[in-house]
């Protein structure tokens, strides 16, 4: 059973005074959030508590900072997963909705947090749910935030991946994986140059790994329909969720097409054959 | 009088033996190495906190009253392999160079005490790998001699890090409880070293300061008296540089929310406290019940720490966890008084 379809969806955006929240939600030193925001971030704080997933992620915290060291974001950016914890542990509604606003983009989910965490959080883990809140909820940074990904987005809701196997080309790393060392040293050593000469389709255009069947691709999609992704994206951006809609619209008709020849090759062949219920 | 068993010669070990002759009573003083002395013998223990007292005019004048007397039979090199219940007392099955097979006792005392952690497995630091990394127990024997040098060239360090907490208070090596030693016996030894070589800067990356009650004295003292720096925050991963001269310590200042990259010619692992293979191997033979963490349990821990709830076997020192000399020292007091009774009753 899907978390995700179980959670409130999102509830039309109506103006209510802060005074009619309840005093856990009340929001301090935000005079400057317009009411529609103050009325999220309380909703967001209230489903995040709610989230089964929360008492499973967050158990405590030492304050080591042993996730931040290991965090390869936290060496680019204004991020540290430790923060993030905390917001997660003991921040307010406000404070919350601080932490949801650009700094959960900036975690590459890779859960080396989550390796080197002596409390055995799942730092990774909760941020990805505050992500998925973010996004349920519309917010305006994520919209910002997710628009040049747009093309990601789209493999992945047709197709289910947005990187090939055949992407990473075993030529260009020789000196990577377990064959590494075998005879391949003189190339290791200016790998940094020759991999700047790959040409950039090659790395790009792959030939087969992004040929998902038809069948496979619609059930996929079915999903995403069923357990209210598709909803959630439609809150973010409804543009790219008419045209997903519209691919897999042309799709489902290709696929009862090519469905009908087939039985009715079949059926000249051999007799009627079982019912395929898709 | 049967002689009372004292399984394991460390400063527990030495304590209940020391009072037991003290009292009149034999004793069978069995322990595995081949010194008596435990952990602050084997490992040359310097100083002992809070009281900066030399470890020698702790461990002498112990290791003198279990030597200056006929009522103590001293077995080193040995091990007890096997124990049955007697009506009153045991008869164990020693195994040593000097002297194997059965032996009658009138009760047992447990003093199988800790083992320090091995600090290889947290593998993120590089301890085993990198020859600047040390571990605050071989640290110890450093400074008791004064060989305060850089294994990779023999120079004198500049920069000494501490390093709290390795494998302790820490699910992922599955020891989350706290070693209660580390934090003063680190304080303790970056004193040592900034009364010896003032001209060593010596830094604590800490999460949380134990220096329990009156221990407290011996963490300011460092600060206000020897200049010692505290970081709040861990040090998460060490790297060498400069051809392993010297180390690179990646961590947060979790107080000002920064990330941290510090060069040290030294960086010291206070290396956690875990239930010693002794402890482990005696909970088997004596059929005693172990903790979750590994210790052996007393019945009664507020009430009589010192018993295990078996009749005639006592406990003492850091077999039931973590503890600190005086503290073992106290126990192998009271467990000595308790087998005393049993014995003679």
């Amino acid at each position: 059973m899907s978390v995700v379809a179980h959670l409130p969806r999102r509830a039309p955006a109506v103006s209510v005074a802060a005074e009619a929240l309840p005093p856990e939600l009340e929001l301090t030193g935000r005079r400057a959030m317009s009411p529609e925001d103050r009325r999220t971030a309380a909703t967001i704080f209230q489903e995040f508590r709610a989230d089964p997933r929360h008492h499973e992620f967050v158990l405590g915290c030492l304050n080591c900072g042993e996730c931040t060291t290991g965090c390869p974001a936290a060496r680019f950016y204004d991020f540290s997963p430790r923060e993030m914890l905390q917001i997660a542990a003991v921040g307010d509604a406000t404070t919350l909705w601080d932490g949801m606003q650009e700094k959960i983009w900036a975690c590459c989910q890779c859960y080396t947090c989550n390796m080197r965490c002596r409390f055995g959080n799942d730092i990774a883990g909760i941020i990805s749910v505050m992500r998925e809140l973010s996004v349920r909820h519309g917010l305006e940074s994520t919209r910002k935030v997710l628009a040049p990904f747009n093309r990601s987005l789209t493999l992945l809701m047709t197709v289910g991946t947005q990187v090939a196997s055949d992407m990473i080309q075993p030529d260009f790393f020789k000196d990577w994986g377990p064959f590494a060392a075998a005879g391949e040293k003189a190339w290791a050593a200016d790998a940094e140059l020759l991999r700047r000469a790959i040409p950039i389709d090659v790395l790009q255009t792959t030939t087969s790994s992004w040929e998902v069947s038809v069948q496979t691709s619609l059930e996929l999609f079915r999903i995403y329909e069923e357990t209210g992704v598709l909803d959630m994206l439609r809150g973010l951006d409804p543009d790219l969720t008419e045209m997903l809609i519209d691919i897999i619209d042309e799709r489902r008709e290709e696929f009862e097409e090519a469905r009908g020849r087939y039985r009715a090759e079949i059926e000249k062949m051999r007799g009627p054959v079982a019912t395929f219920t898709g | 009088m049967n002689p009372v068993l004292v399984l394991g010669g460390g400063p527990a070990g030495l304590s209940a033996a020391a009072e037991l002759a003290a009292l009149g009573a034999p004793v069978l003083l069995v322990e595995k190495a081949e010194y008596l002395g435990g952990n602050p013998k084997r490992w040359h223990y310097s100083l002992l906190a809070p009281d900066l007292t030399p470890a020698e005019e702790v461990m002498g004048p112990l290791l003198r009253r279990v030597e200056d007397t006929d009522l103590i039979e001293r077995r080193l090199r040995s091990t007890v392999t096997r124990a049955e219940p007697r009506d009153r007392g045991f008869r164990v099955e020693l195994s040593g160079p000097e002297s194997s097979g059965w032996r009658e006792v009138s009760s047992v005392i447990l003093a199988t005490g800790f083992d320090h952690f091995d600090s290889r497995r947290k593998y993120e630091y590089g301890y085993g790998r990198y020859p600047a990394l040390i571990d605050f127990k071989e640290f110890e024997g450093m400074i008791h001699d004064d060989r305060l040098t850089r294994p990779s060239d023999g120079a004198l360090p500049k920069r000494i890090a501490w390093l709290l907490c390795v494998g302790s208070r820490d699910v992922q090596v599955g020891n989350p409880w706290c070693c209660r030693m580390g934090c003063a016996v680190s304080i303790k030894q970056a004193v040592e070293v900034r009364q010896k070589h003032p001209e060593i800067d010596a830094y604590v990356y800490y999460m949380d300061i134990r220096t329990y009650g009156l221990w407290e004295d011996l963490y300011w003292k460092s600060m206000n008296q020897y200049g010692v720096k505290f970081v709040r925050g861990r040090i998460g991963q060490i790297t060498q540089a400069e051809g392993g001269k010297r180390l690179v310590a990646t961590g947060e200042d979790t107080l000002l929310s920064r990330p941290t990259e510090v060069p040290f010619d030294m960086i010291v692992l206070a290396s956690g406290m875990e239930p010693g293979t002794g402890t482990k191997d005696a909970a088997q033979i004596f059929g005693l019940h172990v903790g979750p963490e590994g210790f052996l349990t007393p019945k009664l821990s507020d009430l009589n720490p010192v018993d295990s709830g078996r009749p005639g076997i006592f406990l003492a020192g850091a077999a039931t966890g973590p503890k600190a000399i005086p503290d073992s020292v106290t126990e192998g007091m009271g467990a000595a008084l308790r087998a005393y009774k049993y014995a003679r009753d």
